[in-house]
């Protein structure tokens, strides 16, 4: 009956060429449709059993009455029962939703502090690159140049050499000097025998002239 | 027609972010300064014409070649004046030029001298002689308060800034492994980071100690390149060629990224403002490439 209805306005609707208050309609048909049952159902029961407490029936058709309104009636508690489950059903629903947001959230917050540590992190780990870069730039420079204790051996045999060296050139010189001083001590006497000599000469030349003066007087 | 080849010719020289780090100025060679905003570039709803700039005017008669952002204005560097602008006003569509800052500006100029000059008064502090042949490119060390130079001469001096006198003097050319005597001894990038140095240009892009005064590794880039700058662990270099050079401190390359410009002149990356923590590079075409992960180019802006 509802549905028909549904079907009726549809049609009208579609005949006017309008379907823009769809919304409106089905929701109105919603409430009518399934309420309409309900609310018919129970209108329809009050309406029997006042026909009945009034009216004279047969006890066979009074009963089969009777027993129409009592199914009637269950089906009204039946549907009542089902209404009240669905609004427990739907409030749990609620509550497990809401859990579940809370959740989301929570693991929200979580990542986004997640993150944050990882870019501290990640700035750390550059910084740290940066660091070794540098330290290994400075280490290929260094290790060009030669190492440092074999500089310093090189500098000590140098020294060593250079001490052996000068003491042999002093050596050497002393002995110039001393043979410098012999030779010069030979040469004064050679000299000195050379004078003797030559005034030896001369006087006795000087001893055969005056003789030679004597004798000619 | 005309302004279709303008922009056909047209180079980017020069970059700076504003010092909320919500806008880019950046300097062409028609001595045009062009502010966008960044903020609406990198919104989710961004759309072709956030992509433009927001103030566009000519600044210079010649090409404007370095752009700096103080606190509170930015300044502007032509052929022989240097121009400052308030970005307060810039950001409001007007221009305005004034000087006012409690910091000296160092300028290094075509005299082969580096020029001190204080921002309150204007007046010129200082000038640090030593340089053979024009400078172009200073940077400063704060820890130590010294000043770094380079130019076509080939050296890389260092001031000290408290005495003005010259503390070393690198010639980058002399050492073999930098060297490329094809290109030139030309120095036109320095970077510093405290105690190490990238210098390049001519002779290719180098990692130097500053404390032992030797290079510890030389970048196997093939063209020149003009800009670079220390990232976190990384070292970004751009010049000749279109891309993008990663490279690690040890003398690796790690990546090249790709670019529209066919050469890029510089290289900017705004580290004030997390929200727009991007990359631009600029260079021989009207387009300036944004990079807001450094690994891709995700779009660009054009004047």
């Amino acid at each position: 009956m509802s549905i028909k209805f549904f079907r009726i306005v549809q049609c009208a609707f579609w005949r006017m060429g309008s379907i823009t208050d769809d919304e409106v309609i089905r929701k109105r048909l919603l409430i009518d449709g399934d309420g309409a049952g309900d609310d018919r159902r129970i209108n329809v029961l009050m309406k029997s059993f006042t026909k009945w407490c009034h009216s004279n029936f047969s006890p066979e058709e009074g009963f089969s009455q009777y027993q129409r309104m009592l199914t009637s009636l269950a089906q009204c508690e039946f549907s009542m029962g089902k209404t009240l489950l669905v609004y427990d059903m739907n409030l749990k629903e609620m509550e497990n939703y809401e859990a579940i947001y809370a959740d989301i959230e929570r693991s929200i917050t979580s990542a986004h502090e997640k993150i944050a540590e990882c870019k501290k992190e990640i700035q750390r780990a550059k910084r740290i690159r940066k660091n070794r870069q540098e330290y290994d730039a400075l280490a290929r420079v260094i290790k060009q140049h030669p190492d440092r204790h074999e500089t310093l051996k090189q500098l000590e045999a140098l020294d060593r050499e250079l001490q052996q060296l000068s003491h042999i050139k002093e050596n050497v010189e002393d002995k110039l000097e001393l043979r410098k001083k012999q030779f010069h001590v030979l040469l004064t006497t050679i000299q000195e025998l050379q004078q003797t000599l030559e005034n030896d000469e001369k006087m006795e030349s000087d001893d055969t002239q005056e003789s030679s003066m004597e004798n000619g007087d | 027609m005309f302004i279709s080849l303008q922009l056909l010719h047209m180079s980017v020289f020069s970059q700076s972010f504003s010092p909320c780090g919500r806008f880019l100025a950046a300097g062409n060679n028609y001595g045009e300064i062009a502010v966008f905003s960044l903020s609406a570039a990198l919104s989710p709803d961004a759309s072709q014409a956030s992509q433009k700039p927001i103030l566009n005017f000519t600044a210079h008669d010649g090409p404007v070649f370095s752009l700096l952002s103080t606190d509170t204005h930015l300044l502007s560097a032509g052929n022989g004046e240097i121009s400052a602008w308030s970005w307060a006003e810039l950001i409001k569509k007007v221009r305005v030029s004034c000087s006012v800052n409690d910091n000296s500006l160092i300028v290094g100029g075509g005299d082969n001298n580096i020029h001190i000059m204080d921002m309150e008064t204007g007046i010129f502090k200082s000038v640090l002689k030593g340089h053979t042949d024009y400078i172009h490119c200073l940077c400063f060390k704060e820890r130590e308060e010294e000043i770094l130079s380079g130019g076509e001469d080939g050296a890389v001096r260092i001031w000290d800034s408290r005495t003005n006198r010259p503390v070393h003097c690198i010639e980058v050319f002399k050492y073999e492994e930098c060297a490329r005597p094809q290109f030139g001894k030309w120095i036109s990038c320095l970077a510093t980071d405290s105690d190490w140095m990238l210098c390049g240009g001519g002779p290719s892009l180098s990692l130097w100690h500053l404390r032992s005064m030797s290079p510890t590794s030389v970048f196997p880039l093939p063209g020149c390149q003009r800009e670079a700058v220390f990232y976190q662990d990384l070292i970004m270099s751009v010049g000749e060629g279109p891309h993008v050079s990663h490279c690690l401190h040890g003398g690796t390359v790690k990546a090249q990224i790709p670019c529209t410009p066919s050469s890029l002149n510089t290289l900017a990356l705004n580290l004030k403002n997390t929200e727009h923590r991007v990359m631009t590079v600029g260079g021989s075409s009207h387009q300036i490439d944004v990079f807001t992960n450094f690994s891709y180019r995700a779009f660009s802006l054009s004047f």
